[in-house]
């Protein structure tokens, strides 16, 4: 930057001025860089929850897809059962991007124990299966087990449940719901396990039998009310689904991907993000001032000097060119500072997640199954905050800019 | 040749409710090569007629032709290319880009003329040789004695050859001593260079040194004298102060 570059001098000019006042530069560099970073960061750690949280919830019993009888998600009732077609079985056994697959088949129905009654969720499984698709197999609490396919009359049940109930592991618990023709299913069934998954829903309400023995009490002669399947990567769960939705069976049934199955959780991550969108704003207008006065500071004290040059000859556009580019090197070097240090700071809390599991009874309240948040870095977040913090802060640097060029040379070097 | 011709100029500011008649009537031509003072005391108009003549405000009344350009009815830009080609300036003080160095400042004019990079060095050192700073071209101003700056603006002023040079109280803010070392500098590239040198002042001693000299008393010019002799006197009167 010693010589003089051909047609760069506005470039060179506004390079040393940043310079000129290193203590007001490194002070609007280090406010750029703190607004950048934290918006790289805050952002990074909702990225990284909301997918830890839709992961569970997805592992726990939701799967990435659902395939359903169209209509049973409404009603949940066993009155919608479907019998799979050769397309989709071939579909679902063939494709690589799927994981495991599992056929369920759901009910309503009475548990009652001692002179307990609860209305429960049943839910029948392959239990080897269903393994493969969901985690609720590694829930369950010491001293009881999961089902294996040939259980018969045994189940596993939530464990807020088995509370209320006041059942255990061993006793054998009446059961009483309508099978898919329209007669009394009912029968005493002995619980093998209990499971804590954290999600209440499931944890309150959730009884899970193996399917060989829910075809004989429900009369499913071959029907099921859900196939359940696991894509190797969640983000191929849309082109699956709608794979699976161009199937000409599938008129008749709802391909439902994890974002329908859990609307709850898609409105909370939702309205986090809209607040999160707001703070962001707010923090980038921070930083843009902080660039906007810093830029009009440095105009307001040149006033007499940049009369002068116009005076001898300088051009007001190349006046508006120097001052902008003087923007453009303090907030492209906060926002390379923001990066970084935001990056970093995403890239820690990967490796060491916020561990809110101490505080499990309190988040529970507030129906949170997840308490290990990591964050997650992504080069969308980087780049795209990186860019609107500079363009945010060049944006507001035009004003003060055009405001110098139209200064007039002699009221400007009247000032000292 | 007239460098500077001027009819009938009148300038008018709108002070507050009241008019302040600046200059009421001024005719004024210069010839190329004139090394001239304007004299008179404070608020007498020398500033605004150096304005006027440099395009940088705009008369209530009178023609004014500078350098063959009718300066009524230029544009903003066209005065700002007649500034850059055509005349150098001279201000009182602190003329200079601080962030540039002395040789960049000088530079700066060739630069905004699209000058090619080696003319441009070769040209801005000389002449900052002529102005005695050959030691100081990589300093910038405020590294500079006061005097040292306003003979690199004199520098900046002269480099790209103009054919008027216009200086507001360019001593000013110098000793007497400084001052009438600027004055010499300014005499002798009037000299070799032929360029004119329009000047205004109220230090007598900076009088002395112009080969005419117009005073100004209310906006009208007083007296018009050519006087060739004053500077050799006033040099004599420097050397017996010593
Ligand atoms: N921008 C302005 N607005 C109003 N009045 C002005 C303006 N500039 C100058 N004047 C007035 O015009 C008159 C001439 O001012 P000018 O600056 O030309 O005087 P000057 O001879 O240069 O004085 P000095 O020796 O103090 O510099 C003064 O009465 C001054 O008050
Ligand atoms: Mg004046």
């Amino acid at each position: 930057m010693k010589l003089f570059k051909e047609s760069s001098i506005e470039v060179m000019l506004a390079w040393r001025n940043v310079w000129k006042n290193k203590r007001r530069t490194i002070l609007t560099l280090l406010t750029i860089m703190v607004g950048c970073s934290m918006i790289i960061f805050f952002r990074a750690t909702q990225d990284g929850s909301y997918e830890k949280m839709i992961e569970d919830s997805i592992a726990a019993n939701t799967g990435h897809i659902q395939i359903h009888e169209k209509g049973f998600w409404d009603n949940q009732s066993i009155d919608y059962a479907f019998i799979p077609g050769e397309p989709l079985q071939s579909y679902l056994d063939k494709n690589s991007g799927i994981a495991a697959t599992s056929r369920r088949v759901h009910a309503a129905g009475l548990v009652s124990f001692k002179n307990n009654t609860f209305g429960t969720l049943i839910q029948a499984v392959e239990p080897e299966r269903e393994k493969k698709v969901s985690t609720l197999h590694t829930t369950i609490k010491p001293g009881g087990r999961y089902l294996t396919p040939d259980d018969g009359m045994r189940i596993i049940i939530g464990a807020t449940l088995a509370k209320n109930l006041d059942a255990k592991v061993g006793d054998s618990i009446a059961m009483i719901s309508q099978g898919f023709d329209g007669s009394i299913a009912a029968g005493n069934f002995e619980i093998v396990g209990i499971f804590r998954t954290l999600n209440p829903r499931y944890d309150q309400a959730l009884i899970i039998m193996p399917m060989a023995q829910a075809v004989e009490t429900f009369t499913m002669m071959g029907y099921l009310t859900s196939i359940v399947v696991r894509v190797k990567n969640t983000s191929d769960m849309e082109k699956t689904r709608d794979e699976i939705r161009a199937l000409p069976e599938s008129e008749r049934l709802e391909v439902m991907g994890w974002d329908e199955l859990t609307p709850e959780l898609i409105q909370a991550i939702v309205m986090d993000k809209l607040f999160g969108y707001i703070f962001y704003f707010i923090l980038l207008l921070i930083t843009a001032f902080g660039v906007l006065n810093t830029v009009q500071m440095s105009v307001f004290e040149r006033t007499r000097e940049l009369g002068i040059m116009m005076a001898i000859g300088t051009r007001p556009r190349q006046i508006v060119t120097m001052v902008l580019f003087e923007s453009m090197f303090i907030s492209l070097m906060g926002v390379l500072l923001g990066a970084a240090v935001g990056s970093g700071l995403g890239y820690y809390f990967y490796i060491h997640p916020f561990d809110f599991s101490g505080y499990q009874k309190e988040l529970e309240q507030f129906a949170m199954v997840t308490t290990v948040f990591p964050a997650k870095l992504t080069v969308s977040n980087v780049v795209f905050t990186s860019l609107l913090t500079f363009l945010f802060g060049v944006l507001f640097s035009i004003a003060p800019a055009r405001r110098a060029a139209k200064l007039n040379p002699l009221k400007a070097i009247r000032q000292l | 040749m007239e460098i500077i011709t001027i009819k009938s100029l009148i300038k008018n500011y709108d002070g507050e409710g009241l008019e302040v008649h600046a200059l009421r009537g001024i005719d004024l031509s210069v010839r190329r090569g004139e090394f001239t003072a304007i004299a008179g005391p404070s608020g007498s108009g020398k500033t605004t007629l150096l304005n006027l003549i440099g395009g940088l405000d705009i008369p209530t009344d009178g023609t004014l032709t500078v350098a063959g350009n009718n300066l009524a009815g230029m544009s903003a830009k066209e005065l700002s290319d007649m500034r850059l080609n055509s005349i150098g300036f001279i201000f009182q003080a602190y003329n200079l880009i601080p962030v540039l160095t002395a040789l960049e400042n000088v530079e700066y004019i060739l630069l905004l003329q699209g000058v090619g990079k080696s003319e441009r060095r070769d040209r801005s050192r000389r002449i900052l040789k002529e102005v005695g700073l050959a030691k100081e071209i990589d300093r910038r101003p405020k590294e500079l004695s006061g005097g040292q700056q306003q003979r690199v603006a004199v520098a900046r002023a002269i480099v790209s050859e103009p054919e008027l040079v216009l200086a507001d109280e360019p001593t000013a803010n110098l000793d007497q001593k400084t001052g009438a070392g600027l004055l010499d500098l300014m005499h002798d590239l009037n000299h070799k260079k032929n360029i004119t040198f329009l000047f205004s002042t109220h230090d007598r001693m900076v009088m002395e040194y112009a080969e005419r000299l117009i005073s100004l008393t209310d906006g009208m010019i007083a007296s018009d004298k050519k006087k060739k002799s004053l500077k050799e006197s006033a040099e004599k009167k420097l050397k017996k102060q010593r």
